[in-house]
């Protein structure tokens, strides 16, 4: 046998919860924007400058016509827009093969800057030829600035605006004060021309009057932008903690159920051996007691999945649910069929009239509220009774679903109380002693939560009907399903 | 004499399962945790495996159970399994007859407890008889 110090002490330390694991891309996406929407951003500029390109190419065309060129005493283009245009074609459909082939989808990035690069590029040779200082053509490079606050981090978002005030400076400075480039405008006068001493001070005011726009705008685009994407990170977190919360609580849910359900089943089963004489000769009387034991247990099994059913509804709210489309044919004959067993026990009989519609919702949750209303019809009814179930299109082709039995009614005075936990009039414990009081009470949560409109209809002695109007769907359950003519079941 | 295997954590319910199921002529082994049921399988393969879900240690081991049984185990394989538990369709993961899948419920069929026993001897001898007949 082992001495008692070969034995090492096996050491566990309880953490504390931690934060949720949040997703790489959703991390990055609080600096900059994540990868798949850069992806369909790189594709819109491309769509985009399909028009930039589209605008020089009517530019260039408006030379074709020296009337108009004269009319809007403007100077011909020449061929220089056609020759942008032609340029930027080229590199828009090169950015367009890169964006769409996803032999590279984390170089989406590179694809972005080379964009911005060419972009600055052609427009710093565009804002050459319209005139850099005699026009406003200048306050394009904003587009660019602006475009790249929103879809990049802060500091690539400067890198673009000084580039772009660098492009700028180089342009004003080889035109105006080196003058290794010749004047161009696209009036028929340029500062040149006109030969007004100021213009130094001219140009080196506007210069820096640009420039000091554009960072002003860079700074309070790019501030508001870091705002946006840090809340929207927030909300990202707050969303993956809901879900798993709800989650969570399904699981405790489970556990529970099983937990409170095990020990019940143990104690049927062992009534069941001592009923069904596996122990031997036992007392009429003491039978009876067993017997109650038995259905007692039983009651209360279905009592505490009842509970916990609340419990978890009360605590849900819809935008934390899973949508599932339904067809109510499918959905309502499932219900039926769960039923069946304790319907054909009473000589319940059903009469079924349900149209294919569709319904949105939990499937789970759809389930619990029709196999409470349809197990409470039949267990209402008197023996040999009828059911009937009901499903059409209503008036604005919302799901209209009826279940009416002829059992024993509500009186008029109690019919407000229905759906009240626990609440059971006493001509049902007289009919029935079986049940919880906690059916109509998750109908109600289901109902509220799903915003369904139920309207109870009731004869004392003769029977009830409920009827639940849903909230329209939006459209037809299936392709080739329209409406409610197809495959009634009847 | 054809051997059943009750692979379940509640002694209470699987004893009691265990005496209705004797008296109708079956050999019944009765096992509390997952180890000591693949040992016992392994020893002798049963003719019926009766399986609950959850365990103390695992709370889908009776899945897992059934998976190792039909994907990793040669011997095994073909053993009927019928999965007794108390959860049901009726909750949020929760699982019924209509989940008996191949890969995450491979099962051949589903009962829920509290279990009436009618239902149990039915079950047991149909799931015998089928497996006589593929064999």
């Amino acid at each position: 046998m082992a001495s008692d110090e070969s034995i090492q002490p096996a050491v566990f330390e309880l953490s504390l919860p931690q934060e949720l694991p949040v997703d790489a891309e959703i991390k990055d996406s609080a600096r900059s924007l994540p990868e798949s929407l850069l992806m369909r951003n790189a594709l819109w500029f491309c769509r985009v400058r399909w028009l930039v390109i589209a605008t020089l190419v009517c530019y260039g065309a408006l030379g074709l016509f020296p009337r108009s060129i004269d009319y809007l005493e403007i100077r011909s283009p020449g061929m220089w827009p056609f020759v942008m245009a032609g340029i930027l074609t080229l590199f828009n459909l090169v950015f367009l093969f890169l964006a769409r082939a996803k032999t590279f989808p984390s170089k989406i990035i590179f694809n972005l800057w080379g964009q911005i690069i060419v972009d600055l590029v052609i427009l710093t040779g565009v804002v050459y030829f319209i005139g850099s200082l005699e026009t406003n053509i200048a306050f394009t490079y904003l587009f660019h600035i602006v475009l790249s606050c929103v879809f990049f981090s802060r500091r690539q978002s400067l890198i673009v605006t000084i580039m772009a005030i660098v492009m700028f400076a180089a342009c004003i400075t080889a035109e105006y004060v080196l003058k290794i480039l010749p004047s161009m405008s696209l009036f028929a006068e340029s500062f040149h021309e006109q030969n007004h001493s100021p213009v130094l001070a001219t140009l080196t005011v506007n210069f820096f009057f640009a420039i000091g726009i554009w960072l002003v705008v860079w700074y309070l685009a790019s501030y508001l932008s870091s705002m946006v994407r840090r809340r929207d990170f927030e909300l990202t977190g707050t969303n993956l903690r809901l879900i798993a919360a709800q989650e969570e609580r399904a699981r405790h849910m489970l556990a529970t159920t099983h937990q409170l359900k095990a020990p019940f089943a143990a104690i049927y089963s062992n009534a069941q051996l001592l009923l069904q004489g596996y122990c031997g000769d036992i007392p009429d009387e003491a039978l009876q007691v067993i017997q109650r034991i038995t259905s007692r247990s039983r009651r209360l099994t279905t009592e505490i999945q009842e509970m916990l059913q609340l419990a978890n509804l009360s605590s849900t709210s819809q935008q934390s649910l899973p949508h599932n489309r339904m067809v109510s044919t499918e959905l309502l004959l499932w219900c039926k069929s769960q039923v069946d067993p304790i319907a054909r026990e009473r000589g319940i009989t059903f009469k079924v009239n349900v149209r294919p519609v569709a319904m949105v919702g939990t499937e789970d949750h759809f389930k619990m509220l029709f196999v409470n209303l349809l197990s409470n019809a039949v267990i209402y009814s008197h023996r040999n009774g009828q059911v009937h179930i009901c499903c059409y299109k209503g008036p604005d082709s919302e799901p209209v679903v009826t279940i009416a039995d002829n059992g024993i009614g509500i009186q008029p005075d109690k019919l407000p109380h229905i759906f009240e936990e626990h609440y059971r009039t006493n001509e049902a414990v007289q009919h029935n002693k079986e049940s919880s009081g906690l059916g109509l009470a998750i109908v109600k949560n289901i109902a509220e939560l799903y915003g369904i409109r139920i309207r109870v209809e009731s004869r004392f002695g003769f029977g009830t009907k409920f009827e639940l109007k849903f909230p329209a769907s939006n459209g037809s359950p299936g392709d080739n399903m329209k409406g409610e003519t197809k495959w009634p079941i009847s | 004499m054809a051997y059943l295997l009750i692979v379940d954590d509640d002694e209470d319910f699987a004893s009691t399962t265990a005496t209705v199921l004797r008296k109708e002529g079956y050999d019944v082994q009765v096992e509390l945790d997952i180890d000591s049921a693949v040992k016992s399988m392994q020893s002798k393969p049963p003719d019926l495996a009766i399986l609950d879900v959850m365990f103390p240690e695992d709370a889908s081991a009776g899945f897992e159970l059934a998976r190792s049984m039909r994907h990793e185990s040669g011997k095994l394989k073909n053993i009927p399994i019928l999965m007794l538990t108390a959860i049901n369709t009726k909750f949020p993961l929760g699982f019924g007859s209509k989940d008996i899948d191949d890969r995450w419920m491979p099962v051949t069929e589903f009962l829920e407890k509290p279990v009436d026993f009618d239902v149990l001897r039915d079950k047991v001898a149909k799931l015998l008889r089928a497996n006589r007949a593929n064999d």
